[in-house]
């Protein structure tokens, strides 16, 4: 944390000129055979995010693409896959397939060809047994034809979830585990986990770094789901500016709608006069 | 023309111990069967014990009590047979049977593929061990000398048809397969090598004992042309592998499964086909078939795509074997292709290691192995409004895809709750904020499946977007709640 901003890590993200005393000292420090507190740790098979701000905040700017990432989700439905779509778009275009072991729910093929995804390289592994569908995990994350494995396991086992971010690292996969906060373990194997939680503000998701290879980050990088525009890797986004926050509730509830239906027409017409 | 004869002198005992690696502790002896069996081939356990080529069975038995003792198999040796010539034919085009314990293959087109003469030959002898069996190789100009040259354990090969007379000089007569009587009126006049009968007068020889004898004197030397009917390998495979021993562990066949593949995969190669479909038979002993109430246990194995490799078939053979249960000892298995597809030869990578990328065997290939055929799904989108039918679930994820580009306008959850739950009880406790819709489904009165259902996007109080929608069955705005699905 040498130079004041603690948040992200990287030198070459902070916009300085070279003028500046403080840009030669970055320059310098900038050496390969320089490592400093507060950055992260390299790593060589990152895969982009397509949210820059997520990207700044992880080692290598993107997803581990050859080892284990652990999600704990505070609840379904909060745009936890949203999250992970561009990345998977990514890998898909470069012919790899997507397995998704055990999940909780069924997906939706029709939301999932709408945001980009080929059908034909998604599979999903239905499994009657915990361990099944921890030898599956295994088998998928060292396939070589296997990008990305999700898996919705059960097991907080900690020679397990080694086992797993060996295989991850082996087969070059990007893993995640997606568990409960409560059951977050002691010594996690994982080089990276985060925490998913619904920001205040509709429509964005506040992605807690709870643990990278690099210094730890204090606050939570709030990602815009909906400005998800980033299809081809290189393509810059100007994020979109935050929305200021509703000036009151959305008076538009199920609860309104309850009331309007129970209300008698006369009522209602008088009301509206 | 180049012959190499693969002579193989243990094949009755082989026949039975390529099913199981452990071969050599357990003594071991082939008998001819009949009313008074003999032994035919005995391992090297056997013969430490005693055991001896000619002997009775009761003597032998006598002899090593602990004796697995097997009748001779003709048609197994025959299967046997069969196979290596498939496997050959890797090497070469022109391969042919001599039964009952040699095949014939032409290298002679061959040798500059495979860099050499020697490199050759240690493919050949390589892959014919790999499959259990102890190969003598020999090289001759003509296929006869060279069908002597192995029986007489000749290792040096003879490449030119001018050295084939010093090098057959000192050979045995039997080494030509002559008639019986032939050869013992000829060692009765002190013929017994192949030199001393070409000293011998050729129209007498011919008098004396008809037109064989001179012919084959004529065919070992290449004086005259020596055609072979050529092998091919039959249309549909089938075969079988009887083992030593009965398994009575499913996961002991393991081995014998990993050279029904490799005959398998020899087949395979030699017709240019990859296999879709097959079926593993896992034969019982016929005391206990009536118990079980089925001759065999059988396995139908199915690949996601046409399969050839070695590696892939013995996985899935493998996988499907650790999970099943013997329900009595088995003593033989079978293979039998059910449904095969052409499969063209993969080009060879630039460079060494280009092709190690190419997976082994498939991902979904090993899962469903194990897992079972319904455990990996694909998706596919469908032309329909009702979310439940806009999708299906297949196996073959060569018909996933979007078949009607069915990008619906309005937002679709990418988690989809198996069946829609009732939220009138939650909506009670906390009001939820609509965010989206509504959007009228109403469809499907023709089939049965018809609903009629407005659908909003909802955000819950803990800040997750909910799909939900109310049913109207009776009329209009007169429904309930429900869930159906998340905005993950």
């Amino acid at each position: 944390m040498g130079q004041g901003t603690p948040s992200v890590g990287h030198p070459r993200d902070r916009k300085l000129t070279l003028s500046s005393p403080a840009a030669r000292l970055a320059a310098r420090l900038a050496h390969p055979a320089i490592w400093r507190g507060g950055d992260c740790a390299p790593e060589p098979a990152s895969l982009p995010t397509g949210f820059p701000a997520l990207d700044a905040a992880l080692p290598g700017g993107g997803w581990p693409g050859a080892g284990l990432t652990e999600m704990l989700l505070a609840r379904d439905g909060i745009g936890e896959i949203a999250l992970m779509l561009p990345a998977l778009g990514s890998l898909q275009r470069a012919r790899r397939d997507i397995v998704w072991i055990a999940p909780p729910y069924r997906p939706c093929a029709p939301a999932l060809a709408a945001a980009g995804l080929d059908l034909a390289r998604f599979h999903v592994v239905r499994c009657a047994r915990p361990d099944d569908a921890l030898w599956a995990c295994e088998q998928a994350l060292r396939a070589p034809e296997c990008g990305a494995v999700f898996a919705w396991l059960a097991t907080r086992d900690e020679r397990v979830l080694r086992r797993l971010q060996v295989a991850a690292r082996d087969g070059r996969s990007f893993g995640t585990l997606w568990r409960r906060p409560g059951d977050r373990g002691g010594a996690a194997s994982a080089p990276l986990r985060l925490g998913l939680a619904p920001h205040e503000r509709g429509g964005l998701l506040a992605v807690h770094v709870l643990k990278r290879r690099g210094g730890a980050l204090g606050h939570p990088v709030v990602v815009d789901l909906e400005a998800r525009s980033v299809v081809a890797p290189g393509i810059a986004v100007r994020p979109r500016p935050l929305p200021a926050p509703p000036r009151r509730p959305d008076p538009r509830t199920v609860a309104a709608h309850e009331a309007v239906r129970t209300t008698p027409v006369r009522r209602r017409l008088r009301a509206a006069s | 023309m180049l012959w190499c004869s693969i002579f193989l002198p243990a094949l009755p005992l082989e026949v039975y111990a390529r099913g199981s690696d452990d071969d050599t502790t357990q003594p071991f002896a082939v008998g001819s069967g009949g009313s008074r069996p003999q032994i035919v081939a005995a391992n090297a356990a056997a013969r430490t014990g005693g055991v001896k080529r000619g002997q009775a069975v009761a003597g032998a038995l006598a002899l090593v009590p602990g004796l697995a003792l097997r009748d001779r198999d003709p048609k197994a040796e025959t299967r046997a047979l069969e196979s290596i010539a498939t496997f050959t034919l890797s090497f070469t085009s022109a391969a042919s049977l001599v039964p009952p314990s040699a095949v014939l293959a032409e290298i002679g087109g061959s040798l500059k593929f495979f860099g050499g003469l020697d490199r050759l030959l240690a493919a050949m002898k390589r892959g014919i061990e790999a499959r259990g069996h102890a190969p003598r190789l020999a090289v001759a100009p003509s296929p006869l000398a060279a069908l002597v040259f192995a029986r007489t354990q000749r290792s040096e090969p003879v490449l030119e048809s001018r050295a084939l007379a010093p090098a057959l000089k000192d050979a045995p007569l039997a080494a030509l397969g002559l008639d019986s009587r032939v050869l013992e009126t000829l060692a009765a006049a002190g013929v017994r090598t192949i030199g001393a009968a070409e000293a011998l007068p050729r129209d007498g020889l011919a008098r004396r004992f008809g037109p064989g004898l001179v012919e084959a004197l004529d065919r070992a030397h290449a004086r005259i042309p020596d055609p072979r009917a050529p092998y091919a390998p039959p249309p549909s495979f089938e075969t079988k592998l009887a083992l030593p021993a009965p398994a009575h562990d499913a996961a002991a066949l393991g081995f014998a499964a990993h050279r029904l593949a490799q005959d398998l995969a020899a087949w395979l190669l030699a017709r240019g086909l990859g296999v879709q479909a097959a079926e593993l038979a896992l034969v019982h002993e016929p005391w206990q078939r009536a118990r079980v109430g089925r001759p065999a246990t059988v396995l139908a194995l199915a690949f996601a795509s046409p399969a050839r490799a070695i590696g892939h078939l013995a996985t899935v053979m493998h996988e499907r074997l650790a999970r099943t249960a013997l329900p009595a000892p088995v003593e033989t298995l079978a293979l039998a292709t059910r449904s095969t597809a052409p499969l063209a030869g993969a080009p060879l990578g630039l460079l060494p290691g280009d092709e190690a990328d190419a997976p082994l065997v498939p991902l979904v290939d090993r899962l469903r192995a194990r897992l079972g055929d319904t455990a990996v799904v694909s998706y596919a989108t469908r032309a329909d409004h009702r979310p439940e039918r806009a999708q299906v679930e297949t196996t073959d994820a060569t018909h996933a895809g979007t078949d009607p580009p069915a990008t619906p306008g309005a937002p679709r959850p990418l988690w989809l709750l198996p069946e829609p739950v009732p939220i009138g009880d939650a909506l009670a406790a906390a009001p939820w904020a609509l965010c989206d819709g509504p959007e009228r489904i109403e469809s499907g009165w023709w089939d049965g499946g018809d609903v009629r259902r407005d659908y909003c996007v909802a955000q819950t109080p803990q800040g997750a977007r909910a799909w939900i929608f109310r049913h109207h069955a009776r009329g209009t705005d007169d429904g309930d709640w429900w869930l159906h699905g998340w905005f993950a």
